[in-house]
């Protein structure tokens, strides 16, 4: 670097320092990321290894073709998504299960992406949540709170299923979390697509239209 | 285990704040950056055995969280959108871009044309500026020839110059 870039960089340096800038996450956060990354890469393979076995069942048995009923797994032939932030899996009868780890950042438009995979038109907000004055349906008739870890196996992360077959048409789910990494919550409920909005802040649950806690609740 | 963790521990609590510079001037978003650079460091606790032993561990990690935020956006960009998309931001969000959200002495314009660089460059920026890598360093880390780096470098500085009134420049005789 010659003299003429210093000032240029030096100029930079200050812009970018003039920036409000986050603290650093504390480091079990990181490495607990790092953890989790690591057991949804072994989930994985576990996963793969499995699916794998169960085709070559199912083809010894004569089963496949193009008339086979699809796995209750692949209702809409999207895989199971791992994040680190969160998880998204269709399980058997159709329902689809969200979970989110606690002390991670998940991204909403991420999240919503996901669901979409599955089949799922969602609006995902994080420390907020909206809701319509209309309800489509009753928001217990299409999403379960759910347990992500068996009973006894610690604190559970804030999970929740989704029925989309019964979700009527022109629905959407709505869903808000908290993003600050003390808190374990997310609310849920039915909206009407294309429906006039009312969000609130997340802090205020009160006004959730309905609201899962996790699993036992706190 | 517990030494490997104290010295992956003294990198991270150093790291930190520059790595997070050389992000946010890579892809102008503090909030993107953040999330970023949680994901690279998560990965170079994972490999902490070989990354301890890496010339420029730091360059590794903003390199993770850049290819971590190319990996989401080829991602995004291959999937279709809803016919109604999201809602109205929530009340009293913090701007996504931190341009847009500049402050009284952020020098939004130096921020803007910086993010007009192609990415080559701005890495290359990022790298010089806030890792305080040599050419060499840089070069061997993006696996280009030392020239190529002065090149970019020339042409960034160049570009940026173009936005700083005199008064920003600093004498440096």
């Amino acid at each position: 670097m010659n003299d003429n870039d210093h000032d240029v960089l030096t100029a930079v340096q200050d812009s970018i320092s003039a920036l409000p800038m986050p603290k650093a996450p504390r480091l079990e956060a990181v490495t607990a990321r790092g953890r989790a990354r690591r057991r949804h890469r072994l989930t994985g393979v576990s996963a793969v290894a499995a699916g794998a076995c169960a085709a070559l069942v199912v083809g010894l048995a004569g089963g496949g073709g193009p008339g086979s009923p699809a796995s209750p797994g692949s209702q809409h032939g999207a895989p199971a998504i791992h994040l680190a932030a969160f998880s998204v899996v269709s399980g058997p009868r159709g329902m689809t299960t969200l979970i989110l780890y606690p002390g991670q950042v998940a991204n909403p438009n991420a999240v919503r992406q996901a669901l979409a995979q599955h089949g799922i038109a969602a609006l995902v907000t994080a420390n907020s949540f909206c809701h319509t004055k209309e309800h489509p349906a009753p928001p217990g008739q299409v999403i379960l709170p759910y347990r992500a870890l068996p009973p006894g196996a610690g604190k559970a992360p804030p999970a929740i299923r989704i029925n989309p077959a019964a979700m009527p048409a022109g629905s959407k789910i709505s869903i808000g979390y908290r993003q600050d990494r003390a808190a374990r919550q997310i609310s849920a409920t039915v909206i009407k697509a294309g429906a006039f909005l009312i969000c609130t802040s997340i802090l205020s649950t009160e006004n959730a239209v309905h609201t899962f806690h996790p699993v036992p609740a706190r | 285990m517990s030494h490997e963790r104290a010295e992956f521990a003294e990198f991270f609590e150093a790291s930190w704040e520059p790595c997070l510079k050389a992000v946010v001037a890579s892809t102008g978003s503090v909030q993107l950056a953040e999330d970023q650079l949680a994901e690279a460091f998560a990965r170079a606790w994972m490999s902490w055995r070989k990354l301890r032993r890496h010339p420029a561990p730091r360059a590794w990690v903003v390199r993770t969280a850049l290819n971590t935020g190319a990996s989401w956006w080829r991602r995004r960009i291959r999937e279709l959108p809803l016919a109604d998309d999201d809602a109205a931001p929530p009340r009293n969000a913090v701007p996504r871009n931190a341009v847009e959200g500049a402050d009284d002495g952020v020098d939004a314009s130096l921020l803007t044309a910086l993010r007009r660089l192609p990415s080559r460059q701005r890495e290359v920026i990022a790298l010089r500026a806030f890792l305080d890598l040599d050419i060499e360093t840089i070069a061997a880390h993006l696996g280009i020839a030392p020239a190529t780096v002065r090149v970019h470098l020339s042409r960034a500085v160049a570009a940026l110059r173009q936005e700083l009134s005199p008064s920003q420049l600093t004498e440096t005789d």
